[in-house]
């Protein structure tokens, strides 16, 4: 039904053309699902834009053909393709947040493509829009009709999206890393819809993602792209049980799994130069191992305990600033942290585990409640003593775009903090200590004298690691440090995570949505739900035997795909 | 939304009393209101009289508390309780009450005022549509130009400007008057009558500043919203450029180009003095700067208070219209 044949698309910019999709062949069957799957910049994307021929206007297509049902679609005028768009290929996108207009309705924006493309009146456009809207079983439709998108959830917008894109029964439907931005929980129900819809409708589809494990669970065939190029397809079951290119097969062993317990995790790079930096035998854990950690962690005593920690937004004030109403973000939070241990906190979007991160350290004054560390409670002290507590207690953001001063080169990043601090004698050795540390991250001394617009993201993450721990800190939060990242990035970062711990002994309190790897990190496991802990266990034990009801839905949700165990040899 | 207007007015009138609160201080306590009404070299009984006539040789307190009443729109008159437009007094030059002077020329300014947004906002929009679009090749480059110019230019520089451009250089094309206001009376048949063309210089002086102003927000605004993923998603239904820019883009572009348009509307409501003094413009502008080389005090005062009270409730109406056009705005 749609077969791309050797597309070539390039970007042009300042620094001249950048060529982004490389000679790559797709083919789609009508009733199929393609999955694509690759790391940010690999074309995936860019690849998807050009079949509805939405690309960025430096973006040229230089070579290649687009064929659907036989036409191809680059050689349409304007006018043609808009006849496409929506029609007969529709398109879901990654952010549902900000893919519906703000200023209108939803039901106006799902009206409005049944009122173009089907040239129905008002009336018929609004009782075809609310049978859409119980079709991807929206809540309520008749609400959702007249709400704007800033009054409904994420997964809801998203529901209203796939609404829209179904609406005149596209024969393609193209999706956009469609769950990325939303909950586990959520991802699994709009997953399970779109296959429903799919089901019923025979529409082919095209979905894209990053994540290995969604790809598996709804795609019937997948192609692998990596820097522009496809470098593996064929039927989901034959790549991810025998993946034949190296770097599949890293991508594949990267990704921390539930079911497996590693200490460090393979990384891409291993693959594609052959060289197993931890051989199989050395990294295994075993429950022994475990026990033994646990036992001397015991022994070493509590280093952070928060008892009954409240942080609570006022939500309005009466005409007297009196407060009426507020958001409990974290309600009554106690749990102890033992030195040298790693305290994973997991939970979904909203739940407060970001604000209690920030709470502990003060960064959002808590409402009520004990931080105690090391012997002195960090909720009295003055605040000189606080900022001088800082140096011990140190925070790795999620964004290491937005966490870096772009105007500030990324030497001068790291040593500033420890000027602040009064570290080391003078600059010079300050200077010295700077460049130990890029070292340390995996970073080059000459990077000193860079500005942060030079680094990928992986990078600027360990730019980030290396402010935060040249301060010598016991205790680091980890507030999702990894989940902006590729997962063959991200693989390193937790593995660099890893071996500064072990080099420093430090203690981590490591928030993640991401279940996998909160197990692949952490001793013990938090499971937080709106501003409470619901459970507190040992990773093991906690994915085994999950002891809430609420932990076993946030396990049941992860998209294992298919078990790839007996990959690894 | 009805309590925010509400707030909105308690917080007006708490600005409209600091504002007049000023006044006093600096016409009563800074220095003697006789010295503006008579001057520093006048008969010593001319001034006693004034003393007592206005009562300004009791305690300052008390001036002030009967300053506030005489001001403030519910009063005592004659015994009753009236609910009447604040007491100004008179002018000190012609002994015309104040609000009679203010009733004569509000009208003025307003024209000049409307019609320069409207000028300002209909160009500024539009050619910020255009450089929006067009943003980094040549019209935007050119637009982007003229509009810092228009940006940098003072008023009364541009009005000049344009008086020896267009009503001097090029008279015997355009046939503007240099200075002039709407209404003219003739000089035979003695009846008042519209004279439009009056208007196009004043306007323009007025406008220029404005218009670039929106210029330069419009196309920063849209040329951001044209990369949004909403504008992705509509396209991607296979709109016609032409709705996904009117429909989809604008409506969105043009939120933060409402609230300067209503804000500007205030400022020159407020601020023609310098284009009004200059054309000759029979307005608030020139009624005041008049007062001020006078010591007028009333009039000064009047003037003062038309546009704060302007001010406060522009200010409330731009909240408003946010709130309409904008959902998400929580008031």
């Amino acid at each position: 039904m749609l077969n791309i044949k050797d597309l070539h698309i390039r970007f042009k910019t300042d620094d001249g053309i950048i060529p982004a999709v490389k000679g790559v062949n797709l083919f789609l069957e009508k009733g199929k699902t393609l999955g694509i799957v690759g790391e940010s910049g690999s074309g995936k994307s860019v690849t998807s834009l050009a079949i509805m021929q939405l690309l960025a206007p430096n973006a040229e297509i230089s070579e290649g053909e687009i064929s659907f049902n036989g036409q191809n679609l680059l050689e349409l005028p304007e006018s043609g393709i808009r006849k496409i768009r929506g029609k007969t290929i529709a398109m879901i996108f990654q952010e549902p947040m900000t893919s519906l207009n703000p200023v209108f309705t939803c039901g106006f924006q799902v009206a409005e493509i049944l009122k173009l493309h089907e040239g129905m009146s008002s009336p018929e456009a609004k009782a075809k829009t609310l049978s859409l809207f119980e079709q991807v079983e929206l809540p309520d439709p008749e609400r959702i009709f007249d709400a704007y998108p800033h009054e409904i959830s994420g997964g809801q917008k998203q529901r209203v999206m796939i609404a829209m894109a179904i609406s005149c029964n596209p024969e393609i439907l193209i999706a956009d890393e469609p769950t990325t931005a939303l909950d586990v929980t959520v991802q699994k129900e709009i997953l399970h819809l779109l296959q429903k819809i799919q089901q019923k409708t025979r529409m082919g589809m095209i979905f894209i993602s990053h994540d290995l494990g969604v790809i598996a669970e709804i795609a019937d065939e997948v192609c692998v792209m990596y820097r522009g190029e496809v470098v593996e397809n064929g039927a989901v079951k034959q790549v991810f049980l025998s993946p034949r290119h190296p770097y599949t097969q890293g991508l594949i062993a990267c990704r921390p799994q539930m079911h497996r317990r590693v200490k460090y995790l393979p990384t891409v790079e291993e693959f594609l130069s052959e060289t197993r930096l931890h051989p199989e035998t050395e990294n295994q854990t075993t429950d022994e191992a475990f026990l033994a950690r646990q036992k001397s962690l015991m022994k070493a005593g509590v280093l952070l305990s928060v008892k009954s920690l409240k942080t609570w937004f006022p939500l309005r004030s009466g005409w007297f600033g009196t407060q009426k109403e507020y958001v409990k973000a974290v309600d009554s939070v106690s749990f102890d942290i033992y030195k040298g241990e790693t305290l994973g906190l997991v939970g979904e979007s909203g739940c407060g585990k970001t604000t209690l991160g920030r709470s502990i350290l003060r960064l959002t004054e808590p409402t009520g409640g004990e931080i105690i560390y090391n012997g002195t409670d960090l909720r009295t002290i003055p605040a000189r003593a606080l900022r001088q507590m800082r140096k011990e207690i140190q925070l790795i953001f999620q964004d290491p775009y937005s966490s870096l001063n772009p105007k500030m080169k990324i030497g001068q990043a790291i040593m500033e903090p420890l000027k602040v601090h009064n570290l080391h004698n003078h600059d010079k050795e300050r200077k010295d200590k700077t460049y130990e540390w890029l070292e340390k991250v995996g970073l080059k001394p000459e990077h000193f004298h860079r500005y942060p617009h030079e680094f990928s993201g992986g990078q600027r993450q360990r730019i980030c690691i290396a402010r935060a721990l040249a301060l010598t800190p016991s205790f680091v939060i980890c507030d999702e440090s990894v989940s902006a990242l590729d997962v063959s990035v991200q693989a390193q970062i937790l593995n660099l995570l890893r071996q500064l711990q072990e080099e420093m002994g430090l203690t981590l309190l490591f928030i993640s949505h991401d279940l996998s790897v909160i197990k692949h990190i952490s001793d013990r496991v938090m499971v937080m739900q709106k501003g409470k802990i619901v459970e507190t266990e040992y990773s093991e034990h906690l994915y085994k035997n999950p002891g809430t009801d609420y932990t076993r839905q946030l396990l049941a949700a992860v998209p294992e795909g298919i078990k790839t165990d007996d990959l690894h040899r | 939304m009805l309590i925010f207007i509400v707030r909105r007015i308690i917080q007006g009138l708490g600005i409209l009393w600091g504002l007049i609160t000023l006044l006093f201080l600096i016409f009563y306590v800074l220095d003697s209101p006789v010295n503006y009404m008579v001057g520093e070299n006048a008969d010593e009984k001319i001034v006693k009289n004034i003393v007592e006539k206005y009562g300004l040789d009791r305690p300052l307190l008390t001036q002030y508390a009967d300053y506030l009443h005489r001001l403030s729109p519910v009063r005592k008159e004659k015994e009753k309780w009236v609910f009447d437009s604040p007491d100004l007094g008179v002018s000190y030059q012609n002994d015309k009450p104040v609000g009679e002077l203010i009733g004569e020329h509000w009208f003025g300014s307003a024209v000049l005022a409307l019609f320069s947004l409207l000028f300002a906002s209909f160009f500024g929009i539009s050619m910020g549509i255009i450089a929006g679009l067009y943003k980094d090749r040549f019209p935007d480059r050119l637009i982007v130009s003229l509009s810092v110019l228009g940006i940098s230019a003072p008023s009364f520089f541009v009005a000049v400007l344009l008086i020896a451009i267009f009503s001097v250089a090029l008279n015997s094309l355009t046939h503007l008057n240099a200075t002039g206001y709407l209404m003219e009376t003739g000089v035979y048949s003695g009846e008042s009558r519209i004279v439009w063309k009056n208007l196009f210089l004043p306007v323009i002086a007025l406008g220029v500043r404005p218009l670039a102003v929106f210029v330069q927000l419009t196309r920063a605004s849209l040329s951001e919203v044209m990369q949004t993923d909403y504008i992705r998603t509509a396209r991607a239904k296979g709109l016609s450029p032409l709705r996904v820019l009117i429909v989809h883009a604008l409506r969105n572009a043009l939120n933060p180009v409402i609230t300067s348009v209503t804000g500007w509307l205030a400022s020159l409501l407020a601020g023609a003095f310098f284009v009004e003094f200059i054309f000759n413009w029979k307005g608030i502008g020139k009624l005041a700067i008049e007062a001020l080389q006078k010591h007028d005090f009333p009039v000064i005062l009047g003037c003062t208070l038309m546009v704060g009270i302007v001010f406060v409730g522009v200010s409330i109406l731009t909240d408003v219209l946010y709130k309409i056009s904008d959902p998400r705005v929580t008031v």
